[in-house]
């Protein structure tokens, strides 16, 4: 006869938790022993490092200098200029 | 600022879709935490505030322009195939600008298209957690959400991207 893991199947929470690997003992104990779980962890674990290394973008060349020629810098007399 | 750059780009980049629009974007979030910096609360991360300011300054975009509609793969509220076809934007027409080729390339992977088909909010909410490692709390902050609803937000979009990836790899 099948036995029944005594602890309820993983919340999104302590799947997280299991993939900072930080999901408590009783927890652990249910993955061990439940294969849905433990799939379901496996594939959010995969995408939250695909997420992780999507790459970064850059403006174009000039960027800071357009932003800069827009700013209002403060004068030592407490005024602004653009 | 230069830490921020790329972040903050990113984010508006990924949200918008369209690299032109990103740039300025971009641009009026920068200046706007530049000449507002005396109203910047200390009892908030500083990124927190750069970071709202970019998410709001997308989603006014959106929200005027409707560019949510607009995918790669067309509207995730189409129906039919004609539907489909008619919200789809083409990128691979005779007519494409070399931005527009740019954003092909650069947004055109899998994971890139089941990000562009989320809900707005949805796509904050991953891209902040899950791209630029914000807690929970500190998107709630951001967004101006109860932190209940970032936790549902994110959970539904991990979802809805599991399920587009499964999708497309079958």
């Amino acid at each position: 006869m099948m036995m029944h893991p005594p602890h309820p199947h993983l919340t999104p929470d302590e799947i997280e938790l299991w993939a900072q690997g930080l999901l408590g003992a009783a927890g652990a104990l249910h993955l061990a022993e439940c294969r849905e779980c433990l799939v379901h962890a496996e594939q959010e674990r995969k995408l939250a490092r695909d997420l992780a290394n999507l790459p970064r973008f850059g403006p174009e060349f000039g960027f800071i200098e357009r932003v800069m020629a827009h700013v209002r810098v403060p004068t030592p007399s407490g005024d602004f200029r653009a | 600022m230069r830490r921020y750059e790329r972040p903050v780009f990113s984010l508006i980049y990924r949200m918008v879709r369209d690299r032109a629009l990103a740039e300025d974007l971009a641009q009026e979030t920068f200046i706007k935490v530049l000449n507002g910096i005396r109203s910047y609360r200390p009892e908030f991360k500083f990124s927190s505030w750069i970071f709202k300011i970019a998410n709001n300054a997308a989603i006014d975009q959106l929200r005027r322009r409707d560019l949510d509609t607009l995918s790669l793969d067309g509207s995730p509220h189409a129906q039919t195939a004609d539907e489909i076809q008619a919200t789809a934007l083409q990128l691979d027409g005779g007519a494409e600008s070399p931005l527009d080729a740019v954003t092909s390339r650069e947004l055109g992977g899998q994971i890139e298209r089941a990000i562009a088909r989320l809900r707005p909010e949805y796509r904050a909410c991953i891209l902040l957690r899950h791209v630029e490692g914000h807690s929970y709390e500190e998107i709630a902050q951001m967004l101006d959400l109860p932190l209940g609803t970032v936790k549902t937000y994110i959970h539904r979009a991990r979802n809805e991207l599991r399920g587009y990836l499964e999708r497309v790899r079958d």
